[in-house]
């Protein structure tokens, strides 16, 4: 399992195509991802495991989405004011 | 000939329509004063001359009505589609704030956290005051019904009683709505749901503040005799709004209280 992510990783060059967002719009397709990346985190950090897998998430967010929404995002979680449920 | 050889009314030159335009042109640009200037004189002003304007020009349509004979059958007809298209054209206005909820609330964008209701709000049980609103309007749905067949049968008494208790009806949900807005954990400045409940909300309560109004002034006609068990278009005009107004709220309830709570 974690030999395929970090194949996965290896061979990553771009966001793949996503069934869930087929459209145009994108903006959900990043919102997924940012949020998922750091809900792996916490929760693979609380199991005490290793987070390499969570890197997929992180690898398809920063592709997709724009440098000064990941900027403001990581702004509020510092401050604590994201507003979404991680 | 010294009288008309036809059913309709042609009527006599008023200067309410002009005085209409000027108030018109008083309130918005006096709104766009106080909003830049801070000065209130041209609003309250153009305000002034609309509350004028409206007394007249319907204290004119009753003589002319009630009093002079010009209401026939073919008028009446004129008028009841006016009605009909007023209240369709307002149909449409709500429909717009029906529209701009439904954009932010169907599809939330990740600045209210990609959910309904947004990150932070609070929203209002829709089974506590909301849910005594909607039964308090619907009754008065009843109430207004009640008045009309009182009309039409004749019955002075509980026609006025009827008609009285819807309007104490629509002031009960106007104080009510009143208490909400007061002790609302969120305001209109509180993003996208804020401005889409105030104003949603708002404009329907303006509407019902309109709505019994028009049943007031109904009431005190149905006491001094002017409707007839045949001719009472005045008062179905101001029950169709009603009506709306019930319509409207019910729309508000499910999609706003409920569902978008």
């Amino acid at each position: 399992m974690a030999e395929d992510i970090q194949a996965k990783l290896e061979k990553y060059r771009t966001a793949p195509f996503d069934a869930r967002f087929p459209n145009q719009n994108q903006t959900r397709n990043c919102w997924s991802n940012y949020l998922d990346y750091h809900r792996c985190q916490k929760a693979l950090d609380a199991k005490g495991v290793d987070t390499a897998p969570c890197d997929w998430y992180k690898r398809v967010y920063k592709s997709l989405c724009p440098i000064s929404w990941i900027q403001k995002w990581d702004d509020q979680r510092e401050e604590g004011t994201f507003p979404g449920k991680i | 000939m010294a009288h008309q050889a036809h059913a309709y009314h042609m009527v006599d030159p008023s200067p309410w329509p002009l005085t209409g335009a000027v108030a018109a042109l008083l309130v918005t640009s006096g709104t766009a004063i106080w909003f830049h200037f801070n000065s209130t004189i041209l609003m309250t002003l153009g305000t002034m001359l609309l509350l004028l304007t409206m007394y007249q020009w319907w204290r004119d349509i009753i003589r002319e009505g009630t009093f002079q004979g010009h209401h026939t059958p073919p008028v009446q007809k004129g008028l009841r589609y006016g009605m009909i298209l007023f209240i369709t054209s307002e149909v449409f206005f709500f429909l717009g704030f029906f529209w701009a909820f439904y954009h932010s609330s169907l599809a939330p964008t990740p600045d209210l956290g990609g959910c309904w209701p947004p990150a932070g709000i609070t929203t209002l049980d829709p089974f506590e005051v909301p849910l005594l609103n909607t039964a308090v309007l619907l009754a008065s749905g009843v109430t207004v019904t009640w008045a009309h067949h009182s009309i039409m049968e004749g019955d002075r008494k509980p026609a006025i009683q009827s008609l009285a208790l819807t309007i104490l009806l629509g002031f009960y949900f106007t104080f009510l709505q009143g208490l909400e807005y007061f002790e609302a954990p969120f305001t209109i400045a509180d993003g996208v749901y804020g401005s889409t409940f105030f104003v949603a909300t708002g404009f329907h309560g303006l509407h019902v503040i309109i709505g019994s109004t028009f049943l007031a002034v109904c009431l005190l006609r149905q006491i001094q005799y002017h409707f007839t068990s045949e001719h009472h278009f005045g008062f179905e005009a101001a029950a169709w709004y009603w009506h709306f107004v019930d319509v409207v709220w019910l729309f508000l309830y499910i999609s706003i209280y409920w569902w978008g709570s």
